[in-house]
């Protein structure tokens, strides 16, 4: 709780301007499950509140009200009802409905309704709002750049009113101050394969492929940019494994000898699909081996699983099982 | 349910205990049957949840004992929306259940219950309580319930959980398809749209995100295989038939599934997040499903999940913090498809105590 609610304790009961207003009690019936130990004040809020809602009285002061019950209760789908006709019916001006959501948002940022709330304003006030929108998400984000609902109501905002133009730049800049941020490269997979600006994926493909494998290539136990990589070529695994840039970004981290699980991983996946390893592949695999004395395996596929097997431990069964499972020739 | 997160941010530290304490468990479950602590009152409008996370905690630590049926069933029943005839039923509104007491507004001079709407995601909670507490679904009328849930589905497959509107998601498809899941019908919905929307939620990586475009998520994950197990469409064990293939990519889901495992042995939601105690339910029971759980060091999750055990009972989020009840419940749900000792056989599909197992 904020200060400025603190300020404001006078019981509804005791204002004069809600004296003509029977609150209607909450009913819990004989025998209640889980009842919540309510504070005086939601309880109390609550109960003038139904009395309005039932008598459907779309006031400014109805309004106020639902601003205290908010407040309090801000997950009541009820109440933000009640409160989008209250301010149909008055008329309201709906910017100023944006600030009033920008304060809730500020100590309820990961509640649904906020948001469903905004979409509807933004629906209503269309184009004028895209902007404000793409701000408002933006200072969000810069205090969790995880925010689910931001991310939906920003992927939301793109497809319906636009703003494409500045997207990837936005992406590109998230990126640079977190590139482990797993939302910002799904962000840019919506991007590339969304934008009315961008066009096709395969005509940006060359160039995310450059982009992906260079933040690969820094921190190779990353897997938002090997995970991006991949769906770079959904549905086009042809490409994939054609693709000179892929197989010599996994070679490059097997070469450095650390964090290599997902170079290993993808290229397992790589000869799955039909990738022909050259020699320089077989020997970076074969020196990654915990012991040279055990035969090495002739199956690329196989040494792959055993290496993973060994260090990516904590799924040793699943790289067990991915050996059993590999196609018979390589 | 992943719509109900909610926690309170303290962290006293506790010293990580050595085993599943399940007669703490109880006695935290029963305290919150009797009286929920204030900060509470903000996820009021979801009690039937919070009722959900309570018995169905209760049954699957095999404590349902401590609680009186007959008052729950009854209590859960006055949250039912009823038409006043059956012309309303295609009004608009879904006759289902609602969640809470203070949005509930008794009959007007005709007797009209106009305020009373249901939400899928109490409508689920309600039917699951009611399953567990054993109480005669011939008694329910379902098909009020399903004719007007059928309004809720959009055209492209997708439900929004109260006909007021509200966002759709994954999250309400998975709801709708347990109801008709557990009211036995499927009348409910349109089950191709439905199938539809879900393979439009698998992400470039494998896993499902809530909503077309969004990032994959492991609660979202579960609402879609779990939906498509309960609809039919996945058929048991997958992995073991290989030849088989598969609406979505179960390969890539496996993958991206299995790397939710983190170092300290816990399962996060999405890519470079902490652990979290509910995630080693909703990715796991997606494994579970998959028939891939054996591929997880059990080992390692049994350790992290144990550092989340609260002294008082309960899970918390995150290593060392209160406990609350919405992680206490995936707690209970992730050492049952353990097999830990003393606790009832889960049905990973509906979250629940496995009834068919117990001969209800
Ligand atoms: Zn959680």
């Amino acid at each position: 709780m904020d200060s400025d609610e603190e300020l404001d304790t006078v019981p509804l009961s005791r204002r004069p301007e809600w004296s003509d207003v029977i609150p209607l009690p909450q009913d819990d019936g004989p025998n209640p499950v889980v009842p919540i130990a309510y504070k005086d004040d939601f309880r109390e809020t609550m109960d003038y509140f139904r009395a309005l809602y039932r008598a459907d009285e779309r006031s400014p002061r109805s309004l106020l009200l639902t601003e205290e019950a908010i407040n309090l209760n801000p997950g009541n789908y009820t109440v933000w009802h009640f409160r989008r006709q209250i301010l149909e019916s008055l008329e309201a001006d709906l910017f100023r409905e944006l600030d009033f959501v920008d304060q809730v948002a500020k100590k309820n940022s990961k509640n649904y309704q906020i948001w469903h709330h905004r979409r509807w304003l933004a629906e209503k006030l269309g184009t004028d709002a895209k902007c404000r929108e793409l701000q408002f998400t933006r200072r969000i984000l810069s205090l969790d750049a995880k925010n689910y609902h931001a991310w939906s109501h920003r992927q939301w905002v793109l497809q319906a009113l636009g703003g494409w133009e500045d997207e990837l730049n936005y992406c590109d800049q998230l990126l640079e101050e977190d590139v482990f941020n797993n939302s910002a490269w799904n962000q840019r997979y919506f991007v590339v394969t969304r934008s009315p600006v961008l066009g096709d994926l395969k005509a940006v493909r060359e160039s995310e492929v450059s982009y992906t494998v260079k933040a690969i290539l820094s921190n190779p136990e990353n897997e938002s940019p090997w995970r991006y990589l991949r769906g770079l070529f959904k549905d086009d695994a042809q490409s994939w494994v054609n693709n000179s840039q892929v197989s010599s970004a996994c070679l490059k981290v097997l070469s450095v000898k650390a964090n290599y699980v997902f170079a290993l991983s993808m290229l397992l996946d790589l000869i799955c699909h039909g990738f022909q390893p050259t020699q320089e592949f077989r020997d970076a695999i074969y020196s990654l081996r915990a012991s040279d004395s055990d035969p090495p395996e002739s199956d690329l596929g196989k040494a792959i699983c055993s290496v993973l097997q060994h260090v990516d431990s904590m799924r040793a069964n699943y790289w067990m099982w991915r050996k059993s499972k590999l196609p018979v020739t390589m | 349910m992943a719509a109900t997160e909610g926690e309170e941010e303290e962290s006293p530290r506790f010293a990580p205990m050595i085993s599943f304490d399940r007669d703490r468990h109880v006695t935290f479950l029963e305290m919150m049957y009797q009286l929920l602590p204030r900060p509470y009152q903000t996820q009021e409008i979801n009690r039937l949840t919070l009722a959900y996370f309570v018995i169905s905690g209760l049954h699957l630590l095999d404590a349902l004992d401590r609680i009186d049926k007959i008052v729950v069933a009854n209590w859960v029943l006055s949250f039912q929306a009823h038409p006043r005839n059956k012309d309303e039923i295609n009004n608009g509104q879904f006759y289902g259940f609602h969640g809470s007491i203070t949005s509930q507004f008794p009959p007007d001079d005709n007797g009209v219950l106009v305020h009373n709407c249901g939400h899928l995601a109490s409508t689920y909670c309600a039917l699951a309580i009611l399953k567990i507490v054993g109480y005669d679904f011939s008694g329910i009328e379902s098909e009020i319930i399903l004719t007007s849930m059928k309004n809720l589905q959009h055209p492209d497959g997708s439900f929004m959980p109260i006909h007021i509107g509200a966002e759709k998601d994954l999250r309400f498809v998975y709801c709708a398809a347990a109801i008709c899941s557990m009211l036995e019908d499927w009348t409910g919905m349109d089950r191709e749209k439905t199938k539809i929307y879900i393979l439009n939620c698998q992400s470039y990586d494998g896993g499902f995100g809530l909503i077309p475009g969004s990032e994959s998520h492991g609660g979202a994950t579960y609402c879609a295989v779990a939906s498509l197990r309960l609809m039919g469409y996945l058929e048991d064990n997958l992995l073991s038939k290989v030849t088989q293939s598969s609406i979505i990519d179960v390969p890539m889901l496996l993958d991206w599934c299995l790397q939710r495992q983190a170092s300290d042995g816990g399962f996060q939601g999405r890519p470079n997040k902490p652990s979290d105690t509910c995630y080693a339910f909703w990715v796991w029971a997606v494994l579970k499903m998959l028939g891939g759980h054996r591929f997880i060091d059990s080992r390692a999750l049994h350790g992290f999940l144990l550092t989340c055990q609260s002294k008082y009972g309960g899970f918390s989020k995150f290593p060392g913090e209160l406990p609350d009840l919405y992680h206490s419940y995936y707690g209970y749900t992730a050492f049952s498809i353990m097999e830990e000792p003393g606790l009832k056989p889960l049905c990973v599909e509906l979250g629940i105590t496995d009834l068919s197992v117990l001969g209800i």
